[in-house]
């Protein structure tokens, strides 16, 4: 089987897993987000009150202890880090706060493509363009300087972290905080959003499915089986929604979405860019932190810190559009990032490069 | 002439060692990382030469020797 053909089943596989998640309970367009979902994790268990946006996602759960065990079966667990933590955090929180703007991660932006949501069209071109402007820092030196081998023990810590979480939402459910109304409120069964998250995570880890990658690779490498696995993606997605009567083509009255097309194309950028300078998308990053990389366990803390924060500050983005808090937030968030790729890119020394003795 | 598949800690690493090779006229590819290879980065240089080219100063993690489609490790930092 070629690497394309393997990737767009990849993709198809997830559009499908992400559709039945949508009929089981959860909401519309939204059968799976990583931005969405850590922000109600982090509303879960206490880190900010948005009565609409609580709930302990089992997918999250389920996408880290997937990658890690699918990591441990292949014999690639990793346990390394020390590439530049803080300054990860603060491209994971920056990223939260451009994704909470859209309204949406990447994966979450293919979806909405798929259910006819054309902001998400506009929010896609903003992708790319976040995406091609990450390219241009890469090619012009940018680094965060390399990762070291760490204690086993500190990678095993964040599959650990989702042990606790999912026994809390089984056995003291009582001790976390639920939505009961809106987003937060509308879930699939605790099993069935779990299992989902278990596969999605081990089929990201094997794959290395990373929405990023697509388009990166493509312009980088004129290697196109990443961008196969996203258009399959939407084409899924599409068929699906097509099929169960969930697909509403236009730009108004589309689930957990607003119309600022000027803020879905900045929101989208940058969370492209900031992935670009991250390495890997959202979903990218928290299978590689399942999988032992703890600077990517650093990258989801920083996105769980943005989206307490983004939602404790308002501003965060609703049906009823950007806030003039989320706007300043995001000039705030996308000169971090700038700043980061800048100095990163221009302002280190070179070593220089010999042959080894 | 063998073929070889060069992984880094970073991108920038890759693309340090990619233009090294190429001001030494060895014809050289950036490419994303093979699946059979496990890698920090996602990045790798692919690169036919009469041995493995190891250089200081490019966050240089493994070279592999491609034969058949299947990776020999012959080198590691």
């Amino acid at each position: 089987m070629t690497k394309t053909l393997q990737m767009l089943l990849v993709g198809g596989l997830v559009a499908a897993i992400a559709i039945t998640l949508v009929l089981l309970g959860n909401p519309a367009n939204m059968g799976f987000c990583i931005a969405c979902f850590l922000r109600d994790t982090a509303g879960a268990v206490g880190l900010h009150s948005a009565a609409l946006a609580q709930y302990v996602r089992p997918e999250i759960i389920g996408v880290i202890l997937g990658a890690f065990v699918a990591s441990l079966a292949q014999k690639e667990f990793a346990a390394k880090g020390g590439s530049a933590p803080v300054t990860r955090f603060i491209l994971g929180f920056s990223m939260m706060i451009g994704a909470l703007i859209f309204l949406g991660c990447p994966l979450r932006m293919a979806l909405r493509i798929a259910g006819g949501d054309l902001n998400a069209v506009v929010g896609l071109v903003g992708f790319v363009a976040g995406v091609l402007g990450g390219t241009f820092f890469l090619n012009k030196g940018y680094t965060l300087r390399r990762t070291y081998d760490v204690s086993r023990t500190d990678g095993f810590l964040l599959p650990v972290i989702a042990l606790v979480l999912l026994s809390l939402l089984v056995a003291f459910p009582s001790v976390l905080v639920f939505s009961t109304e809106g987003p937060g409120s509308m879930h699939a069964s605790l099993l069935a959003a779990l299992v989902a998250g278990l596969v999605v995570g081990a089929v990201g880890f094997v794959s290395r499915l990373c929405f990023v990658a697509g388009i990166r690779d493509s312009v980088l490498f004129g290697e196109f089986p990443m961008l196969a696995a996203f258009t399959a993606l939407i084409a899924v997605g599409m068929i699906g929604n097509l099929a169960f009567g969930s697909f509403n083509l236009g730009f108004g009255n589309q689930p957990i979405a607003h119309t600022d097309g000027l803020w879905n194309f900045l929101g989208m950028g940058l969370v492209g860019l900031s992935s670009v300078l991250l390495g890997g998308c959202p979903f990218r990053q928290l299978v590689l932190a399942g999988s032992g990389n703890s600077d990517s366990v650093v990258t989801v803390f920083g996105m769980a810190a943005g989206a307490a924060l983004a939602h404790n500050f308002q501003m965060a983005s609703s049906e009823a559009g950007v806030t003039l808090n989320g706007k300043i937030g995001f000039a705030v968030a996308a000169a971090a990032v700038i700043s980061i790729a800048v100095y990163n890119t221009f302002g280190k020394e070179s070593k220089g490069i010999a042959v080894a003795e | 002439m063998s073929s070889y598949v060069a992984t880094f800690h970073s991108h920038f690493g890759a693309l340090s060692y990619w233009k090294a090779l190429k001001g030494q006229g060895v014809s050289a590819t950036l490419k994303p990382v093979p699946r059979k290879v496990s890698s920090s980065c996602g990045t790798c240089v692919l690169y036919q030469h009469s041995s493995a080219v190891d250089l200081d100063g490019c966050e240089l993690d493994s070279i592999y020797l491609e034969v058949d489609d299947a990776f020999e490790c012959v080198l590691q930092k």
